[in-house]
């Protein structure tokens, strides 16, 4: 029969006088290692009488978690005072990582509002920068005498316009031929946004670009409404915005479009009680709009009086110019790092 | 336009205050862009649309708060005159310059200051106030939109009025005193000798009312729209008047307006009309369009449910005419000024006009699925950024214009670019052939800013020939990233942009790229390499020719560019690897350390390995460059680590010795190398 008490007695006091981790290993293998204490205990069970069996299986059991409960014990108070505090590092030393880059401002801004479009079903399309009149002015019911035409408002180019001897191609003044490419190239239904860059010969100032980027929409089908144009705009609107944007329908003029309007959201400075920003009017003005204009419809060949559409084009600085704060457009394309670097 | 609100009030009566009318106002296309109290009365600042020259006139506006406020309008009673049979000496040289022309003289008339209540509705706005004569066409523009000018007929040499063009060389000294010279494309009022108005725009010194006047010829005509602008364009000189005839004034305004001056002339400064003729040579009749509309278009196109006792309604007040045309459909006649109305598309726009747009139905459309698929390279592109900006580059955005000057800078003169007609300034000069001109200029300004560290890259378009291509383009320049566990950050160099680019290469799928040597007007000699896979050229990149940077005025600096072809790397991209069953046996990596001869590339050498490695071979990573004295002259060390590993086994140190001695073998057979 083992004396447990006598046992565990000298176990701990062995445990107790450790001075390092080998020492402690060591009475870990001495007590509880394959050829230790507690197997020869255990092995002896066999041997032993039924009466003895519970008591040597109780006792050892006992044992065994008293020593190890006194190893860990040990362990813990040797690693504790061993540690040698040279081995402490800094946690507050900043942290080392792969930098980042960062997309364009209107980039983002860009993929944000076709983002909240294509998941309304519309589809993204690009069109050419190098135009001809037909496509920007003559199909989008722009009169050949108007001023929008001029050399003070339009960039022309000295390539000739292959399809129109004498004319000369021009850099699109808007992202509305864009409308009437895609409507030569497919039959309704068809519903895209169309982004890019467009010029004007602007003087460039804090708020004028001789280049900038505009996106434009259009929904052509059977029983297009105005009330839909209106239910698209304000779900763009609460989506890009915030749902508690309040908003407003104008009427306003485009060629292209008969009903037009233009869109003005609340002020989000004044909250719409008139200040810097708006101009003293709580509004700030964020796209046109309208039905496309039949005549726009005869100038793709699509038969008369079947469809109707909804269109609408925005500027991409402005809007990006709004949701940041930004006050001068030219920053957008001086790309300096700490303009970058913030979005 | 500027507008009294006591003065439009002489023509419908209201009590709104200021902000609701502007309200209404904007509401009903008449956009208010500014309120300003001036005493007793408010001024309103408007944004008239260009296809509303109607309303740039108190009467104009009034027709229209009188639909939208549904108040009376009341307009001046003009009485009509019974006029001399004798004619004024009236010619127009073309009828296409000039459709209409009404000269009214009068005398004696007693020039002098205006009577209150003309003075104070014109100083209300601004007005500078001159003679009652004078003063009495300006409030009549302003009150009808008719332009009218007074000569002093005394100095009208002849007694006659020719409109005709400008001969060149001809001056003329201008109201404002200014001496103007004049050419064929402006259209003048001309005496027996010389011009004395420029017509549409501004009258001349020479005939001026003045105090001494006692007989005048008062002018109301139609003038060709496109050229008054282009003629006030090209003189830099812009009039109340110039502005209205620019969008166009109403034929019949050219009478009325004359009659309501006459009248007040005759009122205010005394005398009787002596003269007139109306010279309206294309006999052209004011008349507005006649327009049908059914009920069901109306409501179709604005998903309204409005009845046509309603939209006939809104059409009366706006003075149109209105008469049944059939069950549902309404036959409008528009009033002459409103010759915007075309078409019914047009006249539905009135009608939701004055309903008011935020009164009209709010739905969602139906979008069907539809034919235009989406543009595949618009998400290609967003992944390119992704990968770039994963690596820590900037996204940039720049002009698409650049000047000739900065082409030569860049090596780039001789290229068919794509020239502007009419820049604003030089740096309008050209389309960019090239996105390096861009992003050097952006690499530019940074560093003269003090940020020395540069990555960036853009994807945009170029433009040759008659056709855009869109490129991505990348720079750098600085030091690798900061690390403050490093002692020294590394100057970034070819290596880390061709590490970029094959990372980019890498994700896309594209595993035959190949850089090949190549000599590029902008890159140092010996740097630049093109790159390709297969037989498709994908693009170039190098070091930027320091001789280069110095004409950008970069100096002790290096810069990196590489420029990809968008669409290249999208055809190739979209041919997706299938998936390749990797070994469950292990691998075994040895190293093989050669000195290779200074001609022999890296890319020959490590063809020969995967050549020979075969199919044991699974991945050859390069370890080192050595040059130095432990390497015999005319030789460059290379360390290759060699992974080998089966599909089938385990592989046993025989195999691998094998293996890896035949690539040995190889390499000594086919390029002379020496182990080490």
């Amino acid at each position: 029969m083992w004396n447990f008490d006598d046992i565990q007695q000298k176990a701990l006091q062995e445990i107790d006088a450790c001075r390092d981790l080998d020492e402690a290993e060591a009475l870990r293998v001495k007590y509880l290692g394959r050829k230790g204490l507690l197997p020869e205990i255990f092995a002896s069970l066999s041997q032993a009488s039924p009466e003895e069996k519970p008591l040597i299986g109780k006792g050892a059991n006992q044992l065994r978690a008293r020593i190890t409960e006194a190893l860990e014990g040990i362990k813990k108070r040797v690693q504790e005072e061993t540690f040698d505090p040279t081995q402490r590092i800094d946690v507050t030393l900043p942290g080392v990582a792969p930098v980042l880059g960062h997309k364009h401002i209107l980039t983002q801004i860009i993929d944000d509002i076709c983002q909240i479009f294509v998941g309304l079903g519309f589809v993204v399309q690009e069109g050419p920068e190098m135009e001809t009149e037909f496509h920007n002015f003559s199909a989008l019911n722009i009169p050949v005498d108007h001023p929008s035409r001029d050399a003070f408002d339009t960039f022309y180019l000295e390539s000739k316009d292959p399809g129109n001897p004498g004319r000369h191609l021009l850099l699109r003044s808007h992202t509305s031929p864009g409308q009437i490419c895609i409507m030569e190239k497919y039959a309704p239904p068809l519903a895209v946004v169309i982004p890019g860059k467009v010029y004007r010969p602007d003087a460039v100032d804090a708020s004028h670009s001789f280049m900038f980027y505009q996106i434009e929409g259009l929904l052509v089908d059977e029983h297009v409404k105005f009330s839909d144009l209106k239910g698209l705009l304000t779900v763009f609107c609460k989506r890009f915005f915030g749902e508690e944007i309040i908003m407003r329908f104008r009427p306003h003029f485009f060629p292209f479009t008969e009903p037009s309007a233009e869109v003005d959201i609340s002020c989000y400075i004044c909250k719409g009680k008139g200040c810097s920003v708006c101009g003293r009017k709580g509004w700030l003005e964020i796209l046109g709009c309208g039905m496309v204009n039949p005549k726009v419809f005869s100038a793709v060949n699509y038969p008369k009086g079947k469809y109707t559409g909804l269109a609408f084009g925005l500027g991409v600085e402005r809007m990006a110019m709004l949701k940041y704060g930004i006050h001068d457009i030219r920053i957008f394309f001086e790309n300096d790092n700490r303009f970058l670097n913030q979005f | 336009m500027k507008i009294s609100i006591k003065w439009l009030k002489d023509y419908v009566s209201f009590q709104l205050p200021a902000e609701k009318l502007a309200h209404k106002l904007t509401m009903a296309g008449l956009e208010v862009e500014k309120i300003e109290d001036a005493g007793d009365d408010v001024i309103l600042e408007m944004e008239v649309t260009p296809n509303r020259p109607d309303c740039l006139n108190f009467q104009g506006i009034a027709r229209e708060l009188s639909a939208v406020l549904d108040k009376p309008l009341k307009l001046p009673k003009v009485k009509k005159l019974l006029y001399p049979k004798t004619r004024c000496d009236i010619e127009i040289a073309d009828q296409k310059d000039c459709g209409r022309y009404i000269g009214t003289v009068l005398e004696p008339v007693q020039v002098k200051a205006s009577p209150d209540w003309i003075g104070t509705r014109l100083s209300a706005l601004g007005g500078r106030l001159i003679n009652n004569v004078v003063d009495i066409t300006n409030f009549c523009l302003l009150e009808t939109g008719q332009p009218l000018h007074a000569f002093d007929y005394d100095k009208l040499i002849g007694g006659k009025i020719v409109v005709r063009r400008a001969k060149a060389g001809e001056k003329i000294v201008t109201l404002d005193g200014v001496e103007r010279a004049l050419d064929p494309s402006v259209l003048v009022i001309a005496d027996a000798q010389r011009p004395v108005a420029i017509a549409g725009i501004m009258g001349g010194l020479a005939t001026e009312v003045t105090n001494q006047t006692r007989k005048i010829l008062l002018e109301s005509a139609y003038f060709d729209p496109v050229l008054i602008r282009r003629a006030s364009r090209l003189l830099g000189l812009k009039s109340d008047s110039s502005y209205r005839f620019e969008r166009g004034v109403d034929f019949a305004t050219v009478e009325a307006g004359a009659a309501r001056a006459v009248s007040l002339i005759l009122t205010e400064a005394g005398g009787g009309v002596v003269a007139r003729r109306d010279v309206n040579p294309g006999r052209v009749r004011a008349q507005g369009k006649s327009v049908t509309v059914s009920l069901m278009e109306i409501n179709e196109l604005l998903g309204s449910e409005l009845t046509v006792a309603k939209c006939r309604t809104i059409l009366k007040k706006l003075n149109f005419r209105v008469s049944a045309g059939g069950p549902g459909v309404l036959k409008v006649v528009a009033p002459s000024v409103r010759a915007d109305i075309k078409d019914p598309v047009d006249v539905i726009e009135e009608i939701a006009r004055v309903v008011g747009y935020d009164n009209l139905l709010l739905t969602l459309p139906l979008v069907r699925a539809q034919n235009v698929l989406p543009q595949p390279e618009y998400p290609f592109a967003h992944k390119l950024r992704d990968i770039f900006i994963g690596q820590g580059y900037n996204e940039t955005v720049s002009y698409s214009l650049l000047s000739q000057g900065s082409l030569d800078k860049s090596g780039l003169s001789g290229l068919p670019v794509v020239r502007v007609k009419n820049p604003l300034s030089l740096d309008q000069e050209v389309m960019r052939p090239s996105l390096f001109p861009s992003l050097l200029g952006i690499v530019r300004s940074n560093i003269h800013r003090g940020q020395k560290d540069n990555k960036i890259f853009e994807i945009g378009k170029i433009y040759l020939g008659q056709a855009e291509y869109k490129m991505l383009a990348v720079m750098g320049s600085g030091t690798r990233d900061k690390d403050w566990r490093a002692l020294h950050n590394r100057a970034w160099d070819f290596y880390d942009l061709k590490g970029a680019l094959d990372q980019m290469f890498a994700r896309l799928g594209l595993t035959a790229v190949v850089y090949e040597a190549c000599e590029d007007p902008f890159f140092k000699k010996g740097t630049g390499a093109s790159i390709r896979a297969g037989k498709t050229a994908l693009g170039r990149v190098g070091e930027v020719d320091r001789g280069l940077l110095q004409q950008w005025d970069i100096k002790h600096r290096a810069v990196f560019y590489a420029q990809c072809d968008f669409e290249a790397l999208y055809k190739l991209a979209s041919k997706k690897p299938s998936f390749k069953k990797f070994s469950e046996f292990p691998g075994v990596t040895r190293d093989i350390s050669l000195a290779v001869k200074e001609d022999v590339s890296f890319q020959k050498v490590k063809e020969v390995i995967l050549k020979q490695g075969g199919a044991l071979l699974e991945d050859v990573a390069f370890l080192e460059e050595y040059r130095g004295e432990k390497i015999q002259p005319g030789y460059k060390g290379f360390i290759f680590s060699i992974v080998y590993r089966s599909s089938l086994k385990t592989l046993t140190e025989e195999d691998i010795s094998i293996a890896h001695g035949d690539i040995a073998q190889a390499l000594i057979d086919q390029l002379g190398v020496v182990m080490r």
